[in-house]
């Protein structure tokens, strides 16, 4: 386990998620009952806030969607202005199991890594259960991951996080897609260690996923873009902290 | 070029040029891009009236004819605009999202001193 005088915060980022928010919250709540908890409703336009309202858990709210970065990084500058020490994400459409966090929040404790990957790939290696345009994906990102920072993430575009505060300030000072690959580059040529540990996922069984069709091939160019241009700007920032 | 187009040309440079200032004037073009395509036209201008400048820049450009040096000349602009006026719409869409992002947090903070006290100091609900 993490130390226990440890302030972590739960962020759940959250986009057009009313079949799922509810069982995902309570989940979340019945297995880390002791951590507080953020959803950060990102412009949802279906039931998703009135949910959040009902079980009276704490949101931040986009007055419009962002997208999944931007929802990422108010959950980072929330915990950044309230003295967070541990930043935890997972997706709010029920594909993580909130048992698994804290075994991860373990091994986060052991490991003193700045930032563990909650990983579907570290153990198999195998990404044969994902569909192949997504599996070709992944194993592009991983490999280019490895290029940029000789370190292989097997699993890059996992959303369950958890992140120490040393990692917070970084990640608000520059722009990433969907804190997947480029920001992994990115915290990893800054110096930051970074870990993964194994996990297990649910198939999404309702609401829609944040990538459309055009994004299918629109998404993999940004991305493999700004790994490139994640790892130019953490050399420079280095070169510019050495100054 | 004949004496009829640069005519033409200048004529349609003019009316341009007095609908940018216009729109400089009421407020609907900000003066930085104002400034951007008044000098464009007045630059546009002449080197269409002035035949050695057309014939300068014409030889500068490796075309054969001066319409296509023109012609290659205002791609090239459009480019430049294009990529310009992104620019701006990204630095726009990045503060708007700054903004999106503080309202939410203070107004979540905001909302939280209306809740029950199992609402901890940084006003985050403990789990149940």
């Amino acid at each position: 386990m993490s130390q226990d005088n440890e302030r972590i915060l739960i962020a759940i980022p959250a986009h057009n998620e009313e079949s799922t928010i509810r069982q995902v919250v309570e989940g979340v709540r019945r297995a880390l009952p002791e951590q507080d908890l953020l959803v950060v409703n990102d412009g949802s336009l279906d039931e998703t806030g009135s949910i959040l309202r009902t079980l009276g858990v704490y949101t931040t709210t986009h007055l419009c969607n962002l997208g999944y970065g931007r929802a990422i990084q108010t959950a980072i500058k929330y915990a950044l202005r309230n003295r967070y020490d541990v930043l935890i994400t997972l997706d709010a459409d029920g594909q993580h199991q909130p048992e698994q966090i804290q075994s991860m929040l373990k091994r986060f404790g052991e490991r003193k890594a700045d930032c563990l990957v909650g990983s579907r790939y570290v153990e198999s290696h195998n990404y044969g259960a994902a569909p192949l345009g997504r599996r070709l994906g992944m194993r592009v990102f991983s490999l280019l991951t490895q290029i940029a920072t000789r370190k292989r993430i097997y699993d890059t575009t996992s959303g369950l996080k958890i992140m120490r505060r040393s990692v917070f300030e970084p990640l608000t000072q520059w722009h990433f897609v969907d804190f997947h690959a480029e920001a992994i580059v990115y915290l990893l040529r800054l110096g930051f260690e970074i870990g993964e540990h194994p996990i297990t996922v649910s198939e999404r069984t309702a609401g829609q996923s944040m990538y459309s069709a055009i994004s299918h091939i629109i998404y993999p160019l940004k991305t493999a873009l700004m790994i490139f241009l994640g790892a130019i700007q953490a050399d420079l920032t280095r070169r510019k902290r050495r100054q | 070029m004949t004496f009829q187009g640069i005519l033409v040309l200048d004529f349609l440079g003019i009316l341009l040029l007095l609908q940018v200032l216009n729109l400089v004037r009421r407020g609907r073009l900000y003066v930085g891009y104002g400034v951007i395509f008044v000098m464009s036209i007045v630059a546009a201008i002449l080197i269409v009236s002035v035949p050695r400048a057309l014939w300068l820049v014409t030889h500068l450009l490796g075309a054969v004819f001066p319409t296509s040096a023109l012609t290659l000349a205002a791609l090239g602009f459009i480019v430049f605009m294009l990529v310009y006026i992104l620019t701006q719409l990204t630095i726009i869409s990045n503060r708007l999202a700054t903004v999106v992002q503080e309202l939410a947090i203070l107004r979540a903070a905001e909302e939280s001193k209306n809740l029950p006290s199992e609402f901890d100091g940084g006003g985050v609900r403990k789990g149940n």
